[in-house]
C-alpha cells in the first residue's frame, strides 16, 4: 500500500482542477488565519463613527452592519469558525465511524447486527433536524455543533467501511495472515484498514463540504452559535430583512459566495481523490 | 416474497426501538425546561409546577417513562403539545399535506430532469449534455439551500415580481390550486435544485456503466437504433440505482426542505419544527422527529420491496445493504 | 415489461398522491359556497397563537391575546391613551367606597350560538379559572379579586368578589380600592367572558384540554370557522356583534414571518397585520413609496428594560454600574432610529407623575469606579434575549465589557426567558412591555412575593410602598409617594429602564376605520373595520 502513495500522489496532481481546489482550500485557510491580522478591525466591536450599516468604504470594505461591526471582520472569523466546525466534526465523524465500520464487517455475528442496525436508526433521521434539536437542547456553543455533528457523522463511514471491509475479508491475503497466526487487532489494523481507507480518504472532504452546510444552515436559523459569535450562515441571517436583501447586496452575497466556493473546491478534491485512489474506476 | 416481507419488517423493529430511544433520550436532556418554560406569570408556583410535572410523568423513574412514553406512541398518542394545548399527532397531520406537495413536487422535478439528462450525459460523455450535468451536479451539491432561497427571493420576487415570496396560498385566497402552484413555484425549485446533484450522477455513472456491458454491445452491433439501445436496455437497467438513490437521501431531502419551508413560510412539518424549537416545545419536537424517522423507515421497506418487484434477479433472500 | 410497469406506477401514484393532496388541501380551506364572492380580511401576524382557551395561553404573549380579542369578548375597549370604551359592559362605576367595580352589561351581547351573555356568566367564567383544580396559566391578575390568594386561586371556604348584582349587572369586589378606569387598563386585556352554559359538562379539572377549544365558541365581533394551529385562522364576521358587525365577511389569519409581513401587505397578499401595522423606521421608505401612509403613533406603545437579577447580581452598586455602563442613546438609536427616546423610569412621560425629561447618563469611567467598589468578582453573567433582540444584545454586551463586566448571551424565545429569569438562570435579560398610562403599570406587578421576577431578597420596603401608594386616593399625597419610591429604585436598580419607542403604523389601503395606535392595549375595533367587496 505504501509503495502505491506515490502513484496516488502523482495521478491526483495530474488532475489539474482538483490541484487547484486543494491550493485554493490550503491558501483559504492561511488567509482565514493571517488577513484578520492585517485588517485589524474586531468582528465583535461596533465602530460608533461609522454607524449601523455603513455601506462599503475605505474604512469597512464591506461596511458595517446593524450593530456596526466591520461585515469584512466578521467574514474572516466567521470563515474561521465555518471551517473549524467543518474539518474537525469530519474528522471526528471518521474517527468514530471507521474502527465501529471495520468491527462490523470484519467480526460479524451480534457486532455486525447492532452495529448496522443502529446505522440503519441514525440514517433514519434527517440529519439536520437531528442536529437541530440536539443542538438547542446542548446549547449554542462552536464545540457543541462540532461534537452532535461529529457524532452523527459516524454512520455513512462505517456503512462505508463495513462494505468495503466485508469484501476484503475474503481476499487471500487475510487468509493468509490468519494462517499466520496474526491477532485480530494485527488483521484490522494492518492488513484490512489500508485496504479499505481508500474510498473513506475519497468520500472525506465530501463529508467536510457537508459539515460546512450544515453548520452553516444552523446558523442561519439561529440555532447554531452564541452572538456575537459570527458564521458564514449566520452572516446571512439579516437578509431576511427585505431591506437588508434589497439594497444592501454586500451584506450577505460575499459569506454566501464562500460558502459556495469552498464546498465546491472540497467536492472538486474529493473527486480527484476518487479517480486518483482507485483509477480504474470501481468504487 | 411474503417470508421476505414479512422478514424484512421483523428487521425493523430494532429500528424502530433506536429511533424511540434517541428520541427519548432527546426529551430526557431537558426535561426540567419543560416545567421551566412555561410562561410568565404562574411558572414559579411551586406547586404549580409540580402538577405540571405529574402531569408529564416526570416524576417517576426513567426506565417506567420510557415504557409508558413508548405504550403512548404505539398507540400513536403523541401527547399534548404544551404550547397550543392540542394533541400532538393533530397537528403533525395538518402539516403532512403541505410538506408533501413541497418535497414531492421537488423530488418529481429532479427525476423528471435528472432522468433525460443524466442518460443524455452518459450517452455522449463529451457532448454539452454532459459538462451541464456535471456543472449541475456540482452547483446543487455545493449552493446552501437557504443561499438558494435568498437569490430566489430576490431575483423572482423582489426584482421580477413572478412570484410570491412567502406562504402557500395568498391569505384568504380559498386555496385555488392556480394560487398553490405559483406560490409552489420557488420553494419546489430549492428543493428540486437540492436534490438533483445526486440523482444526475447517480444516473449518469449507472447509464455509463450499463453501455459499457458486452450486451450492449452486442445489441449495436446487431444494428438496434441508439434510442432503442438506450431505452430498452440502458435507462432501464440504470433505473435500479437511481430509485435507490432517491430513496436513501429521502432524509436529506426532508432535512434540507425544512430550511426552505423556514424562509417560504410554508406550513409544512419544517415550521412546524422549527417553530416547536424555537419555543421549547418538546413534545412536538421529539413527535415531529419520531414522525419523520418512522416515515423514513416506512418508506425504505415500501421502496426495497420495490425495488425487489423491479429485479427478480436480486432474489428474495440477501439483505440490502 | 414488468419493471416499466412498476416505474409508471410508482411515478404514478407520487404523482396524483401529490396532486391528491393538493386538491385536498385546497378543498378544506374553500369556503362555503355563497352567491356572491364573501369580502375577505386577510391579516399578518408574525407569531403564532397558544391555545384558543383564553385562559391557558403558555407564553401569555400578545400575539394569543390580541386573536382572543377576536372570538371572545372583554369588558371595555382601551384605546392607546387609556380610555375606556363600552364593549362587553356598557358602563361601570365604582361602589363600596372604591372597594367594588359595578359593571353594566350590554344587553344585546350574545354568544355565537345565540344565548345572551349575562352576568352569570362572567362570575361563572371568574368561578371556572379561579378554581385550583382548573389548570390556567397566568391567573395572578385575579389575585385582587377578594377570595384569592396570591397565585389568583380561589381560597376554599371564601366567597369569590364576583357576584351576580341583577342579570346584566356584574359586581367585582377587591381586596384594595381600585379605580376602574385603571383596572381596565390593567386587566381589561386578560380577562374574557367563556360560554359557561357549554362547558358545564366538562370538568374543571380537563378543561384545558378539552376539545371544545379546538372549535370555541365566544361572544366576540368574529365567530371561529377553521384553524391550522400555529398557522392559519379562518374566522366569520359575528352579525350579531353588539357594537355592530364588522365591514367584512370573513377574517383570515396568517402566520408570516415577521421580514415577509410588510412585503405581503404591498404585494396586497395582507390587508392589514398586527400590531397595527407596526414597521421599523428603516422600512418606513419602502412602505411609502409602495403608496401606503405610514401614521406615527402619540403614544409610547413600547417600553424596553433590561431585566436584573439582583439575587445574583447582589451587590446595587454593581447594578447602578451597569446602569451607567450602558450608552442608552447608542442603543435606543440601534434598536429603535429615531422613534424612541431614553428613560430612566417605567413611568410614561406627560403625566402628573412623570419627572423631568431623562437625560442619557453613560459614563464609563463612574460605572467602572462603582464595580471597583462593588462585590462583582469579574464572574460572567448571562443575559438573555429573543432571537430579534441579538444584535441589541450583542450591543449591551459590548457596553458591559467596557465597563468590566463579562457578559455572555443567550438567545431563547420569550417564555423561555421569562421562566429565566424567574427560576434565576439568567443574570439579566432584555425585554419590552407595553405601557399604561398608570404610574404603578410595570411595578405593581413585578415586586410580589408571588411574581418576584427581579429576585429581589427583600421585598419588604416594596410591598409597603405599592400598598400605600394604591391606597392613597388623593394625587397630591400619591405624587408624592411615587417620587419616593421612584428615588428608591433609582438608588436600588431592582431593574435597568431603557427607552420608550413611539411606533410607526402603515395604514392600510384597503381596510377602513381601524384605529391602529390601540392594538397595543391588544384590543382591535373588527366592528369598526370595513372592506368594501
Amino acid at each position: 500500500m505504501k509503495k502505491r502513495s506515490s502513484p496516488v500522489v502523482q495521478r491526483f496532481l495530474a488532475d489539474k482542477l482538483a490541484t487547484a481546489c486543494l491550493i485554493f482550500l490550503g491558501v483559504e485557510i492561511l488567509l482565514l488565519l493571517i488577513l484578520p491580522l492585517f485588517l485589524g478591525q474586531d468582528p465583535n466591536l461596533t465602530d460608533k463613527t461609522a454607524g449601523f450599516w455603513a455601506p462599503p468604504s475605505s474604512a469597512h470594505l464591506l461596511g458595517t452592519d446593524d450593530v456596526g461591526r466591520d461585515i469584512l471582520a466578521r467574514l474572516l472569523y466567521g470563515g474561521q469558525i465555518s471551517l473549524l466546525v467543518g474539518y474537525l466534526s469530519a474528522i471526528l465523524g471518521t474517527l468514530l465511524g471507521v474502527p465501529l465500520g471495520l468491527l462490523a464487517g470484519y467480526k460479524g455475528g451480534k457486532w455486525e447486527y447492532w452495529i448496522m442496525r443502529a446505522c440503519d436508526t441514525f440514517q433514519s433521521f434527517p440529519s439536520l433536524i437531528l442536529v437541530l434539536c440536539l443542538v438547542s437542547l446542548l446549547g449554542p456553543s462552536v464545540w457543541n455543533i462540532i461534537l452532535v455533528q461529529g457524532v452523527l457523522g459516524w454512520s455513512s463511514v462505517a456503512r462505508l467501511v463495513y462494505g468495503s471491509t466485508l469484501s476484503v475479508k475474503k481476499k487471500e491475503y487475510v487468509e493468509a495472515s490468519r494462517a499466520l497466526g496474526a491477532t485480530d487487532k494485527a488483521i484490522l489494523f494492518r492488513t484490512i484498514l489500508p485496504n479499505v481507507i481508500a474510498p473513506v480518504w475519497a468520500a472525506f472532504p465530501m463529508k467536510v463540504g457537508r459539515a460546512i452546510l450544515s453548520e452553516s444552515s444552523l446558523s442561519f436559523l439561529g440555532v447554531g452559535l452564541r452572538t456575537p459569535q459570527a458564521s458564514w450562515g449566520n452572516l446571512m441571517q439579516n437578509a431576511l430583512e427585505l431591506i437588508t436583501l434589497t439594497t444592501r447586496p454586500w451584506a450577505w452575497i460575499p459569506p454566501g459566495l464562500c460558502i459556495v466556493i469552498t464546498v465546491l473546491a472540497l467536492l472538486l478534491v474529493g473527486e480527484g481523490l476518487r479517480k486518483a485512489l482507485n483509477p480504474r474506476g470501481n468504487l | 416474497m411474503k417470508h421476505y416481507i414479512v422478514k424484512r419488517i421483523l428487521g425493523v423493529i430494532p429500528v424502530f426501538f433506536g429511533i424511540t430511544l434517541i428520541v427519548f433520550f432527546m426529551m430526557n436532556m431537558a426535561p426540567a425546561t419543560i416545567a421551566d418554560a412555561v410562561g410568565e406569570g404562574d411558572a414559579s408556583s411551586a406547586a404549580m409546577r409540580a402538577a405540571l410535572e405529574a402531569n408529564l410523568g416526570l416524576d417517576q423513574p426513567i426506565l417506567v417513562r420510557y415504557f409508558l412514553w413508548l405504550k403512548e406512541v404505539i398507540t400513536g398518542d403523541l401527547g399534548l403539545s404544551y404550547r397550543t394545548g392540542q394533541p400532538v399527532l393533530r397537528m403533525i397531520g395538518q402539516r403532512v399535506a403541505p410538506s408533501l406537495i413541497l418535497t414531492g413536487t421537488g423530488v418529481v422535478w429532479a427525476i423528471l430532469i435528472a432522468l433525460p439528462l443524466g442518460v443524455l450525459a452518459a450517452w455522449k460523455p463529451k457532448s454539452g449534455w454532459s459538462k451541464l450535468a456535471s456543472g449541475l451536479t456540482l452547483f446543487s451539491f455545493s449552493a446552501p439551500s437557504f443561499f438558494l432561497c435568498l437569490i430566489a427571493i430576490f431575483v423572482f420576487s423582489v426584482k421580477l415580481s413572478w412570484f410570491p415570496a412567502a406562504n402557500m396560498y395568498s391569505a384568504g385566497s380559498g386555496g385555488d390550486l392556480s394560487d398553490l402552484i405559483r406560490h409552489l413555484v420557488l420553494p419546489a425549485s430549492v428543493v428540486c435544485l437540492g436534490s438533483l446533484g445526486n440523482l444526475v450522477r447517480q444516473t449518469t455513472s449507472a447509464v455509463s456503466e450499463v453501455l459499457g456491458e458486452d450486451y450492449i454491445r452486442t445489441a449495436r452491433a446487431k444494428g438496434l437504433g441508439e434510442w432503442a439501445v438506450l431505452w430498452k436496455h440502458a435507462f432501464r437497467t440504470a433505473l435500479i440505482p437511481v430509485l435507490t438513490t432517491i430513496l436513501n437521501h429521502i432524509p436529506h431531502i426532508i432535512g434540507g426542505s425544512m430550511v426552505v419551508e423556514r424562509i417560504f413560510g410554508w406550513p409544512g412539518m419544517g415550521s412546524l419544527l422549527f417553530t416547536a424549537v424555537n419555543g421549547r416545545d418538546y413534545t412536538v419536537i421529539m413527535g415531529t422527529t419520531a414522525v419523520v424517522a418512522f416515515a423514513v423507515l416506512v418508506t425504505s421497506i415500501l421502496m426495497d420491496i420495490v425495488y425487489r418487484l423491479a429485479d427478480p434477479g436480486m432474489g428474495w433472500g440477501g439483505d440490502r445493504s | 415489461m414488468k419493471l416499466k410497469k412498476i416505474l409508471a406506477l410508482t411515478l404514478s401514484l407520487v404523482m396524483t398522491c401529490s396532486l391528491c393532496l393538493t386538491a385536498c388541501g385546497s378543498s378544506q380551506e374553500e369556503p362555503s359556497a355563497s352567491s356572491e364572492t364573501p369580502v375577505n380580511v386577510n391579516y399578518g401576524i408574525s407569531n403564532a397563537w397558544d391555545s384558543l382557551m383564553p385562559y391557558y395561553s403558555v407564553s401569555g404573549s400578545n400575539y394569543s391575546r390580541i386573536i382572543y380579542d377576536k372570538i371572545y369578548d372583554r369588558l371595555a375597549y382601551v384605546q392607546a391613551d387609556g380610555t375606556c370604551l363600552p364593549r362587553g359592559a356598557d358602563s361601570w362605576e365604582s361602589a363600596d367606597d372604591g372597594y367594588a367595580i359595578l359593571f353594566e352589561l350590554n344587553k344585546d351581547a350574545a354568544f355565537h350560538d345565540g344565548t345572551p351573555v349575562t352576568a352569570q356568566h362572567w362570575v361563572d367564567t371568574l368561578a371556572l379559572v379561579t378554581d385550583p383544580v382548573c389548570e390556567v396559566y397566568g391567573r395572578a391578575f385575579l389575585s385582587g379579586l377578594v377570595g384569592t390568594d396570591d397565585t389568583g386561586a380561589a381560597v376554599a371556604g371564601e366567597k369569590l368578589g364576583a357576584e351576580v348584582v341583577d342579570e346584566y349587572t356584574l359586581k367585582l369586589t377587591f381586596k384594595t380600592p381600585v379605580i376602574p378606569n385603571e383596572f381596565l387598563v390593567d386587566y381589561n386585556r386578560e380577562i374574557y367572558v367563556l360560554p359557561t352554559h357549554l362547558l358545564a359538562e366538562i370538568p374543571a379539572a380537563e378543561l384545558m384540554s378539552n376539545e371544545f377549544w379546538l372549535a370555541p365558541i365566544g361572544s366576540g365581533p368574529c365567530k371561529f370557522v377553521s384553524e391550522l394551529a400555529g398557522s392559519n385562522l379562518v374566522l366569520e364576521a359575528n352579525e350579531n356583534y353588539q357594537l355592530g358587525a364588522p365591514g367584512f365577511d370573513t377574517l383570515t389569519i396568517t402566520v408570516m414571518d415577521k421580514a415577509n409581513l410588510l412585503t405581503a401587505l404591498i404585494a396586497g397578499d395582507l390587508d392589514y397585520y398586527a400590531f397595527g401595522g407596526s414597521v421599523s423606521e428603516e422600512n418606513r421608505p419602502i412602505a411609502e413609496e409602495a403608496g401606503f401612509t405610514v401614521l406615527e403613533g402619540t403614544v409610547p406603545a413600547t417600553f424596553y428594560e433590561l431585566m436584573l437579577n439582583n439575587e445574583s447580581i447582589s451587590d446595587a452598586k454593581t447594578r447602578q454600574a451597569i446602569n451607567l455602563a450602558l450608552d442608552k442613546e447608542l442603543l435606543c438609536l440601534q434598536s429603535a432610529g429615531s422613534m424612541g427616546f431614553v428613560t430612566d423610569t417605567s413611568i410614561l412621560p406627560g403625566t402628573a407623575y412623570s419627572g423631568p425629561e431623562a437625560e442619557n447618563v453613560y459614563d464609563v469611567e463612574a460605572a467602572k469606579a462603582l464595580l471597583a467598589e462593588s462585590n462583582y468578582a469579574g464572574e460572567t453573567l448571562t443575559m438573555a434575549c429573543t432571537s430579534a433582540r441579538a444584535s441589541l444584545a450583542a450591543l449591551i454586551q459590548q457596553n458591559l465589557n467596557e465597563a468590566g463586566l463579562n457578559v455572555q448571551i443567550e438567545t431563547v424565545d420569550s417564555s423561555t426567558m421569562f421562566a429565566g429569569m424567574y427560576d434565576g438562570t439568567y443574570d439579566m435579560a432584555v425585554a419590552s412591555h407595553t405601557p399604561t398610562t398608570l404610574p404603578l403599570w410595570f411595578t405593581a406587578s413585578r415586586f410580589t412575593e408571588d411574581n418576584n421576577l427581579f429576585r429581589v431578597a427583600d421585598l419588604s420596603y416594596y410591598t409597603q410602598i405599592l400598598d400605600m401608594i394604591q391606597m392613597e386616593t388623593v394625587e397630591e399625597a400619591r405624587v408624592a409617594l411615587v417620587d419616593e419610591f421612584e428615588a428608591y429604585l433609582a438608588q436600588e436598580v431592582p431593574f435597568v429602564p431603557l427607552w420608550f419607542y413611539y411606533s410607526l403604523h402603515v395604514q392600510s389601503n384597503t381596510v377602513t376605520g381601524i384605529d391602529y395606535p390601540s392594538s397595543s392595549y391588544c384590543n382591535e375595533n373588527v366592528w369598526q373595520w370595513v372592506k368594501e367587496g
